[in-house]
């Protein structure tokens, strides 16, 4: 009996065995096959912002959309961009180049008087908030990265706009840098 | 939402509407005080209680489940005629229904508060301890009634109770029996039951002792009707129905009081046709006979306590007489009860329900009839023909690429396209209607909070309503419960004057506070009316001046709607004592304001020693509004047409400056302008005219200076969600059919931003 139950165990999924490996290599963005199994890695949406190499955590982020018209809000805070209608709802779209020291001041991209027309590459990623929808202007969206823990630390200090941080650490993959964002600290 | 989330709303929806039920046949009870209830309300009531009771022990909410079982316990104890029903068990069942309601709140919110179960203990005791037995009568009435001992047997003690009560008032009995073929005897009981419900009570419906013939069924029907017995078999010619009399002795000790009640000529006429339901009659044939009932605490079994009954009858005898009371012209009113409901319609079939600080219905749900359901159904069916009509000529235009379309093809074209905006049009329009509720939901509600409210500030109001069945989207009605509450809470509370104060001014004694809604055309008016003291412009003067929300020199100029509508400031109230209802200053600004956000228009009158009133007009519907279209320094926004006066074409020489604040002359009054460009940083574009959009909301009048007019359309208002809500003058956004995204003004916030620059200025 006993030889039985192990030879069935034999064809039973076990959670412990290293799946990691073969997702990885599908994903194709980690080739260095560190044998750590209790490392989970996580995906991050990894885009652009004036050449810079940033990424968040792909669970906060709702969808990628291209830049639609956007209506200017009057009145409204300096790195607002507008407003954009998605399906049926109206969110707003954020710049957040000012607050990381990027950019001076926020581009002027809705309106008449618009002096910015969004190049070919730029998106809009829409993420969900607290208090609703809202939209991050970026240059370009470049991949889904998976980064493990182990492939991560902390900022260095002095990286990050202003005293609220939102940076909240490197991912460092090879040669490739990325710098993970708050987005919520990025938006407030 | 997960399934323990989604039973949970379904309770709570399904418990708001049993609640509303039971609270509409209150409010019926409420207004009929004094007079004996029909008994069909008391089993509507009882009914609701235990459809609660189950309903709330399968959703495993104990509490509600012990206290609408209570509630039941004393329902039945009502409807038996042991218990009777006094302003103090009215009042203990509208409490009740207070603490159901507060308990469903909870419930919803998957709370539960030491306090509220404090309450429920508390008033769970007092339902049972309350009056626990009515005396017994000299004499059991049913002893005089011709009944065969065998018949008697079987009746159950409810059915019992009615029998007795029509003996005593000297109602005819009949026995009516009928017999009917086996197949279809429920259809023919039925239509005899709906041809007698008008002509009085069925007691009792008996399998009858002699057989129906062959492949049939006999009933005795025990009938108590105040229609001769000629006229009756004349309404039932054409029925297996005969009739026969039942024969009432006459009472041997007690025949003066007795009989003298029914006799009576003020003796309410409605008494004497409660009309039973028939589905109940009928469920209770096949009771069990009523010795077990006796056996579970009965103390009216009729052949052996009829002493120990007697004095049941001379009490209930004398409660007989009592209607008469009221009936008589309302001279000595201080007899009647605090508050006192009264409608110009019968109640809408909607309940009240409050908690305490909301009349706002807990549940989401709009109830839709399913015609209109039928009717969206059928226009999407027509659409979907016309889109195949459409893919037909896409079709044959693509395989026909190249050659030139024909002139058929374009007509073909043009009327499916005709067709489609007509079905568009009836599809939105149904749609509408299908968010449409009655505002006498809301209204219902606040009458049980004015009862409280009065009870708690020691006045005597007469609530009248009015309007109840005048539709409003379900957002509008719910959104206005607590603007009305609160103007209501202002009409008992500074309005209405102690009786005292009214006598001595020459009035009635109480005071009426009235709750209207009509119908005007696209718009709703709702008028909200008190017979009150009204409303002090001098003493409105006197205290905006102290908290300096004017200046001397302004009051000065100002005139006496001005000034009354100076209540609507923040932070204004002219209550000398600060009661616990209001006098805290936020009532009206704050209605003010949510009344503004439903794009309504709040109107104040009022004169002194004669009352106040309230006008509130509102948009029927606020899914799709009608909006002007203007152009701003090459921007796009939308005016809520609702709130457009006129517009005006203005030279900007016509623009004059007042104390450096641009202003406009129209006929003779003073305009306020504002330019839209400057108030919204847009770079303003030299112009040789401007359009003056002049809006109004209540009593102020603005006027917004705009570039350019591009027409009218029909919007659908998007909020801009929490992070954009501190952008003011704005209220929301809307797609224009070209994709393009305008902002709608919010004309409110802008004419409070006028105003307040102005006042800042002075």
């Amino acid at each position: 009996m006993p030889a039985l139950s192990v030879l069935l165990d034999s064809f039973f999924y076990r959670p412990d065995e290293d799946v990691g490996l073969i997702q990885e290599v599908v994903a194709g963005t980690d080739e260095s096959l560190e044998p750590v199994a209790e490392e989970v890695p996580e995906e991050y949406l990894a885009f652009q912002l004036e050449g810079e190499l940033y990424a968040v955590p792909i669970h906060g982020v709702r969808e990628i959309v291209k830049v639609p018209s956007l209506t200017e809000v009057p009145r409204a805070a300096p790195n607002l961009l507008g407003v954009m209608y998605l399906r049926g709802e109206v969110l707003p779209v954020y710049d957040i180049k000012v607050k990381l020291r990027l950019a001076d001041k926020a581009p002027l991209v809705a309106g008449p008087d618009a002096t910015v027309t969004p190049p070919r590459g730029t998106r809009i990623i829409v993420v969900q908030a607290s208090d609703g929808l809202a939209g991050i202007w970026v240059d370009a969206v470049n991949e889904v990265v998976r980064l493990r823990p182990s492939m991560l630390e902390l900022a260095p200090p002095g990286v990050g706009g202003g005293e609220r941080d939102c940076v909240v650490g490197l991912g460092r993959r090879k040669q490739e840098l990325f710098i993970l964002l708050d987005l919520w600290q990025a938006l407030s | 939402m997960n399934s323990a989330g989604k039973a949970l709303a379904e309770f709570v929806a399904e418990g708001t509407e049993i609640l509303e039920s039971l609270g509409k046949e209150l409010l019926v009870l409420d207004q009929q005080r004094g007079v004996e209830p029909e008994p069909d309300i008391i089993n509507g009531i009882f009914r609701a209680a235990h459809s609660l009771k189950g309903l709330a022990a399968l959703f495993g909410q104990e509490r509600i489940a012990r206290l609408a079982h209570q509630s039941e316990d004393l329902l039945d104890r009502l409807r038996l005629g042991r218990l009777s029903l006094d302003d103090q068990v009215l009042d203990l069942l509208i409490e009740s229904l207070d603490v159901l309601q507060a308990l469903l709140a909870e419930a919803a919110r998957e709370e539960s508060s030491d306090a509220l179960n404090e309450r429920v203990k508390e008033l769970g005791e007092r339902l049972a301890n309350l009056g626990t037995a009515s005396a017994a009568a000299d004499e059991d009435p049913l002893d005089r009634l011709e009944l065969d001992p065998q018949v008697r047997s079987v009746f159950t003690e409810y059915e019992e109770h009615r029998l007795r009560e029509n003996v005593r008032r000297g109602v005819a009995l009949f026995r009516i029996r009928a017999a009917f073929d086996l197949s279809d005897f429920d259809t023919g009981l039925t239509e005899l039951n709906v041809r007698l419900k008008p002509l009085g009570e069925v007691v009792s419906t008996l399998p009858s002792s002699e057989p129906g013939g062959l492949s049939g069924i006999a009933f005795d029907l025990i009938f108590g009707s105040r229609v001769s017995e000629a006229e009756l078999a004349a309404k039932l010619q054409g029925t297996p129905a005969q009739l026969f009399a039942l024969t009432v002795r006459p009472s041997a000790a007690a025949l003066v009081p007795v009989g003298s009640a029914p006799e009576t000529p003020a003796a309410p006429l409605p008494l004497a046709l409660p009309p039973a339901e028939a589905p109940a009659a009928k469920k209770t044939t096949r009771r069990k006979p009523r010795a077990s009932k006796t056996g579970a605490g009965s103390s009216t079994s009729a052949e052996d306590v009829a002493p120990a009954d007697a004095p049941l009858v001379k009490a209930s005898s004398l409660r007989a007489v009592e209607p008469v009371v009221p009936a008589l012209p309302a001279s000595d009113t201080s007899s009647l009860p605090v508050v006192r409901t009264l409608t110009e319609e019968p109640v809408a079939p909607r309940g009240p329900k409050a908690e305490s600080e909301s009349a706002r219905s807990l549940t989401q749900t709009v109830r839709v009839d399913i015609s209109r359901l039928d009717a969206l159904m059928n226009t999407v069916g027509e659409l979907l023909l016309i889109k195949a009509n459409l893919q037909r000529m896409a079709e044959s235009a693509r395989v026909d690429a190249g050659v030139t379309l024909s002139k058929v093809w374009g007509q073909d074209l043009s009327r499916e396209t005709r067709q489609l905006e007509r079905k568009l049009d009836a599809l939105q329009e149904g749609l509408l209607e299908a968010r449409m509720v009655p505002v006498g939901q809301v209204f219902d509600r606040l009458a049980r909070l004015v009862r409280r409210i009065a009870r708690e500030v020691g006045k005597e109001i007469d609530f009248v309503i009015g309007g109840g069945d005048v539709e409003l989207d379900k957002l509008i009605v719910e959104e206005l419960s607590d603007p009305l509450m609160h103007i209501i809470r202002n009409a008992i509370d500074h309005g209405a004057e102690s009786p005292e104060a009214r006598l001595a001014a020459g009035k009635s004694r109480r005071a009426r506070v009235s709750l209207q809604a009509e119908q005007k055309g696209n718009h709703v008016l709702i008028k909200v009316s008190d017979d009150g003291a009204g409303i002090d412009e001098l003493g409105v003067r006197e205290l905006a001046l102290r908290k300096g929300l004017i200046t001397e020199a302004q009051a000065r100029e100002m005139s006496r709607r001005e000034l009354l509508n100076l209540i609507f400031l923040p932070g204004f109230s002219t209550a000398r004592s600060v009661s616990e209802l209001s006098g805290r200053g936020v009532g009206l600004d704050v209605v003010k304001n949510n009344i503004g956000n439903l794009s309504g228009i709040i109107d104040v009158w009022s004169e002194r020693g004669m009352g106040t009133a309230f006008h509130i007009t509102l948009p029927v519907t606020l899914a799709i509004i009608r909006a002007l279209v203007v152009g701003v320094s090459g921007r796009t926004y939308a005016v809520p047409l609702n709130s457009v006066l006129e517009i005006l074409s203005v030279k900007p020489a016509e623009i004059r400056t007042v104390e450096r604040r641009e202003v406009l002359d129209l006929r003779g009054t003073t305009l306020p302008l504002m330019r839209l460009a400057r108030v919204f940083n847009h770079p303003e574009r030299p112009a040789d005219r401007y359009f003056v959009v002049v809006a109004g909301l209540a009593q102020e009048r603005l006027g917004i200076a705009v570039d350019e007019l591009q027409g009218q359309q029909d919007i659908v208002v998007k909020s801009l969600g929490g992070r954009l809500q501190g952008v003011r003058g704005i209220s929301g956004a809307a797609d224009l059919a070209n994709r393009r995204t305008v902002l709608v003004l919010d004309v409110g916030a802008l004419l409070e931003e006028g105003m307040s620059s102005e006042r800042r200025r002075a």
